[in-house]
């Protein structure tokens, strides 16, 4: 009687720990942490490179959507990063309410000894609709919007926050240009500099 | 019996409270403000940034008009975030001796003297713990 009544309570407890969790909200600090943290080789790439590569890319290749990517992007492919959802006002640089959240979860992570002392690209994207020359000025401001929540609200020692705007330059799903899924803030961590 | 259980709850509950109510995470500190203020952010604030504390200084000018849970929330806000700060600042230097005695060899940086003294809890002393704990690094 005792073990069958055992058995049951734990069961009862573990299915209230997984229905907990995925009632939370699916992000959470660890799960930056553990994407953003670890050894890494060295890629000697500048965020102001990075951005002029950007607007290059628009010059080189001109039209409604960009028929390749920046070259410059790759070399960034093997570094720890994470991409997070942050929700701002329409054609706005202003972070909503509703995301302060995850704007402090990014503080979290950044403020453990984990992930101290490593300099990180904040990085903003859009979808692909509308001009590119504006989505990337837009991204930009909204990349910078986020560092400035990070270094101001939460005190992240700004010398490790750098903000990088792609606009459409790098589509997460090339295949759906005008999708959601693309349009995102990735933090990257370039390592200690 | 009935006594010894409830004792015993409460000596788990007390064990459990002080690290978590002290201090919170960022996340969870900011979700509040969000919460107790979102409506009113969105009404008043429209033009101003979680940066640089505009959404705080927005509110304050428009004391009169927000909500009173906001205006209530808004100060608790902004103290969990010092406090979490502070505990965090002030852990590295709590934990020096018992990093030097427990965590011999292990290099600075990347988290691994945190690992190590995460490891040594049992070893570990009260206020390192302690500051551990308020800091949220556990």
């Amino acid at each position: 009687m005792k073990k069958l009544l055992l058995a049951g309570l734990s069961a009862a407890v573990m299915t209230t720990a997984v229905v907990g969790s995925s009632a939370q909200t699916q992000l959470n600090r660890n799960e930056i942490i553990n994407s953003l943290q670890g050894a890494q080789q060295k890629v000697d790439v500048s965020a102001d490179a990075l951005q002029k590569a950007a607007f290059e890319n628009i010059q080189k290749y001109p039209g409604a959507n960009s028929p390749q990517g920046v070259p410059l992007w790759d070399k960034l492919a093997s570094l720890r990063q994470f991409n997070i959802e942050i929700t701002f006002d329409f054609d706005s640089a202003r972070i909503k309410p509703e995301s302060y959240e995850t704007v402090g979860l990014i503080a979290d992570a950044l403020h453990t000894p984990y992930l101290q002392g490593q300099t990180f690209f904040i990085v903003g994207h859009t979808d692909a609709k509308g001009d590119r020359e504006y989505n990337l000025e837009l991204s930009i401001r909204r990349a910078k919007a986020v560092r400035e929540a990070l270094v101001t609200t939460f005190q992240v020692p700004s010398q490790y926050l750098f903000a990088v705007g792609m606009g459409e330059e790098q589509l997460r799903e090339p295949s759906k240009p005008d999708a959601a899924i693309n349009r995102r803030v990735q933090l990257i961590n370039v390592g200690y500099r | 019996m009935k006594r010894l259980i409830f004792a015993l709850t409460a000596t788990l509950l007390m064990a459990n409270a002080p690290a978590a109510a002290q201090t919170v995470g960022f996340a969870e500190a900011i979700k509040i403000l969000s919460a107790s203020c979102g409506a009113d952010i969105d009404k008043y604030c429209k033009s101003a940034t979680l940066a640089d504390n505009g959404i705080g200084q927005c509110l304050a000018q428009n004391e009169a008009k927000v909500s009173q849970k906001c205006n209530a929330d808004r100060a608790v806000v902004a103290s969990l975030i010092q406090e979490r700060l502070a505990a965090q600042a002030a852990a590295p230097k709590i934990c020096t001796n018992d990093a030097r005695r427990l965590c011999k060899g292990v290099k600075e940086g990347a988290g691994h003297v945190l690992r190590c003294l995460l490891k040594a809890q049992r070893s570990v002393g009260e206020k390192c713990n302690t500051a551990i704990d308020l800091a949220g690094y556990r």
